[in-house]
C-alpha cells in the first residue's frame, strides 16, 4: 500500500469514526467520498486483500447478498459486505475502507460480498476484478430513472466483459441473461420442480417484459413460469431453450407468508420469509456457497439459524392488530407481494399507500401493470388506500372491482386506519417514501421503538 | 349475461406494455360493465393477422425502444389492414410508441430512425433533433393538463417521453397544453385526433384519469357497432372518475 492510499484509508476511517459517534449512523457514503477524493485508485489497491463477489440485478440484491454472506461465514470464510442501500461506488468504497478484514477461519482468502447497483457494476469491476458475478433478475423498475431492461443489462455486461476471468453465476430462468457477448464461464441456477409430464406450453401474461428470444426476437413460450418472466422457457421458431441448470430447486413443499420450505438439489431447506421469489435468492446463495466449497449441511444451518436477516417484511403490533409492512415499487415486486398474500391462510386487510416522490418513481402508471385483480383469489376482507397519490391507487383498486373502506391521504391517521380494519392481520403495502412516513408516524405514536 | 359486447384488440400487448397502457382497457371495462356491455380482449402480436372487422376498439400502447424496433418491423405486414380499420372510422387509442408508429417515422434516443407505417401524417424526431427548440436533449417528464376546445373537456395526465411529435395533414390535437409540454414542447399540441383515432403521450393511463374521454370513446365505439341505441344517454348517468 502506498503512502497516499494508506492516508486515504486512514482518512476514510477517521470520518467513519466521526460519523458513527457523532451522528449515530453507519453505512454513509461520506468516508468513500473522502477516500476517492484523496486517491482514486484506492479500490484497486485493496483488491489483493479479498476475493470479490458482486451481486447485482433489479430485485433481491439485498437479501441475496445477506444470504451469501451467512452461507460463506458458515463455511469458515471471513466475509465483509455492504449495508443495504450503500450499493454505489462511494458507499462501497466507504465500506471496504472502514471494515477490518480478518483472516478466514478456514484458511482461505476472505471474501467481500457486495450488493452493487446495476449502473455501478462496470466501475467496481474495473477497480477490483471480481471472482464472481451473481445476477438475480432484471425487471422494469421506475423508467423515469433507470431506463430500459436491455440497456440495464448492457451496463452489467460492460463490467463482465472487462473481467474475463470472473465466473458469471446466473439466474437461468431469466431469458435476458441468455444474452450478452462475453465468454466468461457461466454457471446457471433455476427452478426444476415441475415433472416433465406436467409441462405446459404457455406464454407470459401481457404485462411481462423481457420475453423475447435472444436468437431471433420471437416471443418465448414456457413449460412453466415461476413468476414474471422467470421459468423454463423455449423458442417455438428454433432450438433455443433455457440453459442446462447447475443448481436447481427440486421441490417447493410449503409456501406461506412467514416461511418457505423447498429443496435444492434434493437437500430440504427452509427460510423464514414468504414469497416464491425469495427462494431464488436462497438458490443463488446456495449456488455461491457450493462454488466456494461450503457443504450443503452448513448452508442449511446458515439459512435456518439467521432468521433476523429476513427482516424486510416487518411485523408490528398496533393495538390488537398484527401489522406487516411491505415495500412496493414496481409491477413485478408488487405482483410478488400479491402472490405472497395469496398464500396467507388467515383472513386479512390491506392498506395500500402510494407516493410519487423521486425515490418512489414520479410516474405512477406502473400500478396499472400490477395485477391487483388477483387479490380476489386471496382471503382479503377489507381494503383502504392512502398516501399523496391516494386518488390513483383508489381508482386502480376500484376498477379492479374492490370496495374501498377508507382513504387516508394524511398518514397521521394511520393508526385509526389500522384499528378500523375488521381483521386481526393487516398488511400495509407502501412505496418507499410512504413507508418512511408510515414508520415515522408509528414511531411517533410509540409502535416502533428503534431508530433505523 | 350482458346483451352487448365490445371486442377489443390489444395490438402487441405482450411487447408494447411499458407504462400501464393496459389500464385503458381496464377503464373501458369498468364503464362498459355499468351499462351492461361485456368486453372481450384479444392479443394481436407478432405474425398474427389483424382483421379490423373483428374489433370495435383497438389499443396500441408504448414500449421500450428495443421492443419497438421489433414491433415496427412486424407492423408493416399489418399496415394495410390497420389503414382500412382507421379509414372505416374504427376507434383506436394509440399511446406514446404506438402513436409514433402510426405516423411516418420516429427517432430513438440513440438517433436511429425507425419507420412507422404512415397511416397517419405525423412524424417524430428525437429530443436532440435540429428542429427541437424547447428543452432540447431532455425528456419531457411531468404532470400535464390539456384542453380540447371542441368539447371543452380538460384532461389530466403524466407525460414521460423523449420523442417529439409533429402533427400533419388532417390531424387535430387531442388538446391544447395548459400545463406541461405535449407533443413537442413547442406548438402547445398534445396527442392527436384523426377520424376515430386518439393518440396521446399521456400515462396515467389516460382513460383511468379522464372518465369523460373514456366514456366519449366508449360511446363512439358502441354507436358504431349498435347504431340504434343512444349510448351517450346510457352513459350519462355513469359517474366518471376524474382527477
Ligand atoms: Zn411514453
Amino acid at each position: 500500500m502506498t503512502i497516499k492510499s494508506t492516508l486515504a484509508k486512514f482518512s476514510a476511517k477517521s470520518s467513519h469514526w466521526f460519523l458513527r459517534d457523532i451522528l449515530h449512523r453507519g453505512g454513509t457514503s461520506l468516508p468513500g467520498k473522502l477516500a476517492v477524493a484523496i486517491d482514486p485508485d484506492i479500490l484497486h489497491k485493496l483488491s489483493n486483500d479479498f476475493d470479490l463477489v458482486i451481486v447485482t440485478g433489479t430485485n433481491g440484491k439485498t437479501l441475496t447478498t445477506a444470504l451469501i454472506t451467512r452461507v460463506l461465514e458458515a463455511g469458515g470464510y471471513s466475509v465483509i459486505t455492504n449495508p443495504s442501500g450503500s450499493n454505489m461506488i462511494q458507499g462501497i468504497t466507504g465500506t471496504l475502507l472502514t471494515t477490518p478484514i480478518k483472516p478466514s477461519p478456514n484458511g482461505k482468502k476472505p471474501v467481500a460480498v457486495l450488493e452493487v447497483d446495476e449502473a455501478n457494476v462496470e466501475r467496481i469491476a474495473q477497480a477490483i476484478p471480481p471472482k464472481m458475478f451473481v445476477l438475480t433478475n432484471i425487471f422494469r423498475d421506475q423508467l423515469d430513472r433507470y431506463g430500459e431492461i436491455y440497456t440495464t443489462y448492457l451496463k452489467i455486461v460492460a463490467g463482465i466483459r472487462k473481467t474475463p476471468d470472473a465466473v458469471v453465476l446466473t439466474n437461468a430462468d431469466s431469458p435476458i441473461f441468455a444474452r450478452g457477448n462475453f465468454n466468461n464461464h457461466r454457471i446457471f441456477y433455476g427452478f426444476d420442480n415441475v415433472a416433465p409430464v406436467d409441462y405446459q406450453d404457455i406464454k407470459a401474461p401481457n404485462n411481462t417484459d423481457g420475453i423475447l428470444s435472444p436468437t431471433d426476437n420471437s416471443v418465448l413460450h414456457y413449460n412453466f413460469i415461476t413468476y414474471a418472466n422467470l421459468g423454463k422457457y423455449f423458442s417455438v421458431t428454433d432450438n433455443f431453450v433455457r440453459p442446462q441448470l447447475d443448481y436447481r430447486v427440486t421441490s417447493v413443499d410449503q409456501l406461506n407468508p412467514k416461511f418457505s420450505e423447498f429443496s435444492i438439489d434434493n437437500t430440504p431447506l427452509r427460510i423464514e420469509i414468504g414469497g416464491l421469489y425469495n427462494i431464488y435468492n436462497a438458490l443463488a446463495a446456495y449456488a455461491v456457497g457450493r462454488e466456494f466449497g461450503v457443504k450443503p449441511s452448513d448452508i442449511k444451518t446458515a439459512f435456518e439459524s439467521n432468521a433476523q436477516i429476513f427482516g424486510r417484511q416487518e411485523s408490528i403490533q398496533v393495538k390488537d392488530k398484527d401489522v406487516t409492512i411491505l415495500l412496493i415499487k414496481n409491477p413485478v415486486g408488487t405482483n410478488s407481494v400479491i402472490d405472497m398474500m395469496m398464500t396467507d391462510p388467515e383472513p386479512f386487510s390491506l392498506i395500500t399507500l402510494l407516493n410519487a416522490n423521486y425515490a418512489d418513481g414520479i410516474d405512477t402508471s406502473w400500478i396499472w401493470d400490477a395485477e391487483f385483480e388477483n387479490l380476489h383469489n386471496a382471503k382479503l376482507t377489507a381494503l383502504a388506500t392512502g398516501g399523496q397519490r391516494y386518488q390513483d391507487i383508489t381508482v386502480r383498486l376500484k376498477m379492479a372491482d374492490f370496495n374501498i373502506e377508507g382513504t387516508y391521504p394524511d398518514l397521521s391517521k394511520i393508526t385509526e386506519a389500522i384499528t378500523k380494519m375488521p381483521t386481526k392481520k393487516v398488511y400495509i403495502a407502501a412505496t418507499y417514501t410512504a413507508m418512511l412516513q408510515l414508520r415515522e408516524q408509528l414511531r411517533a405514536q410509540g409502535y416502533i421503538k428503534e431508530e433505523f | 349475461m350482458a346483451d352487448y359486447t365490445l371486442n377489443i384488440a390489444h395490438l402487441y400487448g405482450d411487447l408494447m406494455n411499458t407504462y400501464g397502457d393496459y389500464g385503458n382497457i381496464i377503464a373501458l371495462k369498468y364503464y362498459a360493465k355499468q351499462i351492461g356491455v361485456q368486453v372481450n380482449v384479444e392479443l394481436v402480436s407478432l405474425n398474427d393477422d389483424f382483421d379490423g372487422h373483428a374489433y370495435d376498439f383497438v389499443l396500441f400502447g408504448g414500449g421500450q425502444d428495443y421492443e419497438e424496433t421489433i414491433v415496427a418491423h412486424d407492423l408493416k405486414n399489418k399496415a394495410g389492414q390497420i389503414k382500412d380499420y382507421i379509414e372505416n372510422n374504427g376507434p383506436l387509442l394509440a399511446v406514446c410508441g404506438g402513436f409514433q408508429l402510426l405516423g411516418h417515422y420516429m427517432e430513438m434516443a440513440d438517433g436511429s430512425k425507425v419507420d412507422g407505417i404512415g397511416v397517419m401524417d405525423h412524424y417524430t424526431t428525437n429530443m436532440t433533433a435540429d428542429e427541437v427548440q424547447t428543452l432540447k436533449g431532455q425528456r419531457l417528464t411531468g404532470d400535464i393538463t390539456i384542453k380540447n376546445d371542441e368539447t371543452g373537456e380538460t384532461y389530466h395526465g403524466f407525460e414521460n417521453h423523449q420523442g417529439r411529435t409533429f402533427l400533419g395533414k388532417g390531424e387535430r390535437a387531442l388538446g391544447q397544453v395548459t400545463k406541461g409540454q405535449g407533443n413537442n414542447g413547442m406548438d402547445q399540441s398534445e396527442g392527436v385526433i384523426y377520424h376515430n383515432v386518439y393518440g396521446s403521450y399521456f400515462h396515467g393511463p389516460i382513460f383511468t384519469r379522464n372518465g369523460n374521454l373514456a366514456k366519449r370513446v366508449l360511446a363512439t365505439a358502441l354507436s358504431r357497432k349498435y347504431p340504434d341505441i343512444d349510448w351517450q344517454n346510457k352513459l350519462a348517468d355513469v359517474s366518471a372518475e376524474s382527477f
